[in-house]
């Protein structure tokens, strides 16, 4: 019989807060159980600027979250993205003792313990320490090094850290309503494990989870998390560009932006014009479809030279190209843009086929909640097993610490 | 003239070291005078300078004229090569005024033509003369251009060599001195006294016994790293919790923003000093709460002093470096928009960069009786002028087109020496007669080396602002910005001669503006109004720009510029 875990995934995006529940099989497979989103207010650039207001979302999507699932949920997988959040690759090198030849598990702890002791900033926090790769005598690319033979072992490891208040505030304003964070998840890792395949992390790939806020992206060689990174400009900046051109409120921008916008203005015939209408359907005025289209596209790609050129150090070798996800992902022309930029395959994907709702994991607009699914899935089968009995142990003990704080 | 005679009795004192203090150039003087008007530093003050008019206001008891012969008392006009040509000449003269001290002091502003030439030679005389060198040099604001920039970088390189110890600001970070709305004249001062400050600083760690000693050794390790910028903070405080505030007056110094920049830093110079009331809870106070802001890898090194003279303060006196590279990626965090202020007020008067701001309004007015009257009043205007002007004209244009950049840099010398407040009009009102000159001639205006110029003029903006008022002529503004890379000037010749007239007006009124209300620039940046939806979250700036700003604006601004 496999056992099954229900997992609940939180995203607090800048244009939506989105909350999916779902089914991990024992057997890996997954299933959406029930999507929840709401509107979101109160967050700029992934961040949350005004708790209250998000809270308020937060609720709704809740509520629509349990209704849907029809499960009550308590613990919550939280994906935080924002500008403060960087990454870097760090090696720890351990040297064993003389008298062993064969690599423990101790050996491997001494290493990745050398390896996560990098100096961030101060009031930075770690957020994930990602093994990448062990090394044995120069040897590359060995995973499993426990009972090899060797004399230097070596841990390469990917590190994202993020602004510590910055982190614990997201954190907190879940807290409240009230939920558990179970863990904190930095949004491009998690969708990168729905949106990219094993095969095309091997190959290489650049994923780019364009939102509404930030526009996060992680990078894979060779199977390997090589750069991860967030560039705090998305399409609210489309939208905000588009509303100061043509002089209309956010609102109408952001509406003309999904129904008629495009980043191809090349082509389109000179003199054809967008009417632009009020709530009633009374036509404010006109502008040339062409002039839209620039100023979508001029922002647009500077976005994506943004993120070019914070992994230029990698592009050289990624056979899978760059696949685009997120809400920005859906724009007409994006694809062909994205190209121009990058020279490479663009692959437009939302999240790979889980069972479930399908409009759900075909959107990529959800590929991050999705991913915060996988991701707690993967979290769990990495756990040591331990028998229900010391399971229960384990839970009283967090029971008792909790409470004697 | 302040009289300021307290060297013998620096001397007399034979414990104490003879300290000499030398400005070198502009900066350096103005250094100099700072100095002197606060006295915060015993020991000769030498004023050097190539021009006889800023060494006449200097307030430096020992003053040399480097290059008598060679300049004739006239400035250097931001050429190294003749700062060090004059300063050779007059060796002699700069050996006589600097013997016979312990330590000496150089100060400079580099970038221009006394400061950057002469220091280098006047570091190697007082090296020769076998004290210990000390300089204290000051990076150009980034906008006054790469040609300044390298030239300072230049003179660095020299400076290095013959220094035992190079304490380096960066002009750039000045600007967090003060407020936005702060006067030009305010910032100048603020960051000399800055300078004046780390000079006695110095002066008294590497001068004065201590408990804790600190030498040479740990300044020059403290401002060990490569290509490094100087990071300086200085506080001091009296009454209750005197530790504490010192040092929170020591950290809010710009240089180390808040102490956010200590933590990159390898190295880390503290000094605590006080009266002889000072206890030993308190230094264990100061360092446990520096200890806060510096990561645990630092190396600090520390000194104690107890000295009479501070009564019953405490001053804490930070000293560190940090590389070029890493303080830019942090100041960027937060762009000196009040830095853009010297920059265009330098600009707004030379005549060929506002001429294309008139011609788009103009174009873009549907009213075309308007323009032939302008036109008409215009010629009326100009007409008595040519006639006398025609034949000078010829030459007027060598000198006024080919070095425009010349004379612009030569503006910002004379901002620079913002003692000098009567400098500046006379300059505004040749600008004025060069406008009107030049105007009548349509190959003056779209030079386009001038074009190039990255300023944001006060004309710049107004455009900006009118282009918003206007969608529909946004459109063709921005597509036309976009598509057509520069404008073909050739083919416009008639049209310019219809559109031109309006400039010399426009500069006029631009230039009046920019001196009576010098406090009013600064928002000329790229503003907060422009940023939209974004207004109160973090600003993302990449490259000195503000990515929250649309791409077509700042785009545009770049064409413009």
């Amino acid at each position: 019989m496999a056992k099954t875990t229900i997992y609940a995934g939180l995203e607090i995006g800048t244009h939506k807060i989105c909350v999916v529940v779902g089914e991990a099989k024992k057997d890996g497979a997954i299933k959406i159980l029930g999507v929840g989103q709401a509107p979101s207010r109160g967050v700029r650039k992934g961040e949350i600027v005004d708790f209250e207001t998000v809270q308020t979302c937060l609720n709704d999507a809740l509520v629509r979250a349990e209704d849907r699932s029809d499960v009550m949920i308590r613990n919550v997988f939280l994906g935080v993205t924002g500008a403060h959040i960087q990454s870097l690759n760090n090696r720890g090198c351990y040297r064993l003792p003389d008298d062993q030849t064969e690599i423990t598990e101790d050996d491997v702890e001494e290493a990745k313990e050398i390896a996560r002791n990098v100096s961030i900033p101060q009031q930075n926090v770690f957020l994930h320490s990602v093994t990448r790769q062990y090394i044995v005598d120069g040897v590359e690319g060995v995973r499993q090094p426990i009972g090899r033979e060797g004399r230097l072992l070596e841990a390469d490891y990917h590190i994202i850290h993020g602004i510590r208040g910055r982190i614990q505030n997201a954190i907190r304003c879940v807290r409240e309503i009230p939920l558990e964070v179970e863990d904190v998840v930095f949004n491009p890792v998690a969708a990168a494990q729905v949106v990219l395949t094993r095969e095309a992390k091997t190959q290489g790939a650049l994923m780019i989870d364009f939102g509404a806020g930030t526009c996060d992206y992680v990078l894979y060689q060779e199977g390997m998390i090589t750069a991860s990174g967030c560039v705090p400009l998305g399409g609210d900046h489309i939208t905000n560009d588009v509303a100061l051109a043509l002089q209309i409120p956010n609102g109408r921008a952001e509406r003309l932006k999904v129904e008629e916008g495009s980043v191809l203005y090349e082509d389109v015939p000179e003199g054809e014009m967008l009417s632009i209408e009020d709530d009633t359907g009374l036509v404010l005025g006109e502008v040339p479809r062409a002039f839209l289209n620039e100023v979508m596209s001029l922002r647009t790609r500077e976005i994506l030279e943004q993120v070019k050129a914070r992994c230029a150090a990698h592009l050289a070798h990624l056979g899978a190209g760059v696949f685009l996800t997120g809400g920005v992902s859906l724009m007409k022309g994006v694809e062909a843009l994205a190209h121009e930029v990058f020279g490479m395959k663009i692959t437009r994907a939302g999240s790979a086929p889980v069972s479930g709702i399908t409009s759900t994991f075909e959107n990529p607009q959800f590929s991050a909640p999705i991913g915060l699914i996988r991701y707690a899935q993967i979290l769990d089968a990495e756990k040591p097993y331990l028998s229900p009995l010391k399971r229960l142990g384990r839970r009283m003990q967090e029971i008792l610490s909790s409470i004697a704080v | 003239m302040v009289e300021y005679e307290r060297t013998p009795s620096a001397g007399a004192r034979d414990k104490a070291p003879r300290i000499c203090i030398v400005g070198v150039g502009g900066a350096g003087s103005n250094v100099i005078d700072r100095i002197t008007l606060d006295r915060i530093v015993d020991g000769t003050l030498v004023c050097m300078h190539t021009d006889i008019r800023v060494l006449s206001h200097s307030m430096a008891p020992v003053k040399v004229q480097l290059g008598v012969e060679l300049m004739k008392g006239i400035g250097a006009g931001g050429d190294p090569d003749l700062g060090r040509e004059a300063a050779l000449f007059s060796r002699e003269q700069i050996r006589q005024a600097i013997e016979g001290h312990d330590i000496i002091f150089i100060s400079a502003g580099l970038g221009g033509g006394s400061g950057s030439g002469a220091a280098p030679v006047i570091a190697e005389i007082a090296k020769n003369t076998g004290a210990l060198v000390l300089v204290v040099a000051s990076m150009p604001f980034a906008f006054e251009g790469r040609r300044r920039i390298g030239q300072a970088e230049e003179a660095l390189e020299l400076l290095q060599k013959r220094a035992d110890a190079l304490v380096l600001f960066e002009n750039n970070r000045m600007g967090e001195l003060v407020l936005p709305k702060d006067g030009i004249q305010k910032a100048f001062t603020l960051a000399d006294q800055l300078i004046a400050q780390c000079v006695r600083a110095v002066a008294t760690i590497t001068a004065t016994p201590g408990l804790v000693k600190l030498g040479l050794d740990d300044l020059t390790a403290a401002l060990s790293t490569a290509n490094g910028r100087c990071l300086f903070g200085f506080g001091e405080a009296r009454g209750q919790n005197r530790g504490t505030e010192a040092l929170k007056k020591a950290l809010k110094s710009p240089l180390i923003d808040q102490g956010r920049l200590l933590h990159q830093t390898r190295t880390l110079l503290v000094h605590v000093a006080g009266g002889e009331s000072l206890t030993l809870v308190e230094v264990e106070g100061i360092m446990k709460q520096l200890g806060r802001n510096v990561p645990d890898q630092t190396h600090i090194l520390f000194g104690l002093a107890v000295d009479a003279k501070l009564g019953d303060s405490v001053a804490v006196t930070l000293i560190s470096s940090l590389g070029l590279a890493q303080l830019n990626a942090h100041a960027a965090a937060a762009p000196p928009a009040e830095m853009m202020a010297p920059r265009a007020e330098a600009a707004a008067p030379v005549p060929a960069v506002a001429p294309p701001a008139p011609r788009r309004e103009s174009r873009r007015a549907p009213a075309a009786p308007k323009q032939e009257e302008s036109f008409l009043f215009a010629a009326e205007e100009i007409m008595p002028e040519p006639a006398p002007a025609q034949p000078k004209l010829a030459d007027d244009f060598v000198e006024a087109a080919e070095p425009a950049s010349e004379a612009r840099e030569a503006f910002e010398d004379s901002a620079e020496v913002h003692g000098d407040a009567d400098d500046s009009p006379p300059w505004g009102e040749e600008a004025d007669e060069q406008a009107g000159v030049d105007h009548p001639a349509p190959v003056f205006a779209p030079t386009p080396e001038t074009a190039r110029i990255p300023v944001r003029t006060p004309a710049a903006k107004e455009l900006a602002d009118a282009a918003r008022e206007n969608g529909r002529g946004l459109a063709a503004v921005v597509a036309r910005s976009v598509t057509l890379q520069t404008e073909p000037p050739p083919v416009q010749q008639d049209d310019l001669l219809v559109l031109d007239p309006p400039a010399p007006a426009s500069t006029i009124t631009a230039s009046i503006v920019s001196r009576s209300k010098p406090v009013e620039q600064p928002t000329l940046g790229i503003g907060e109004e422009d940023r939209g939806r974004f207004k109160d979250t973090e600003p993302s700036i990449v490259d000195g720009d503000d990515l929250d700003v649309p791409t077509w604006k700042r785009l545009k601004m770049k064409l413009k510029a």
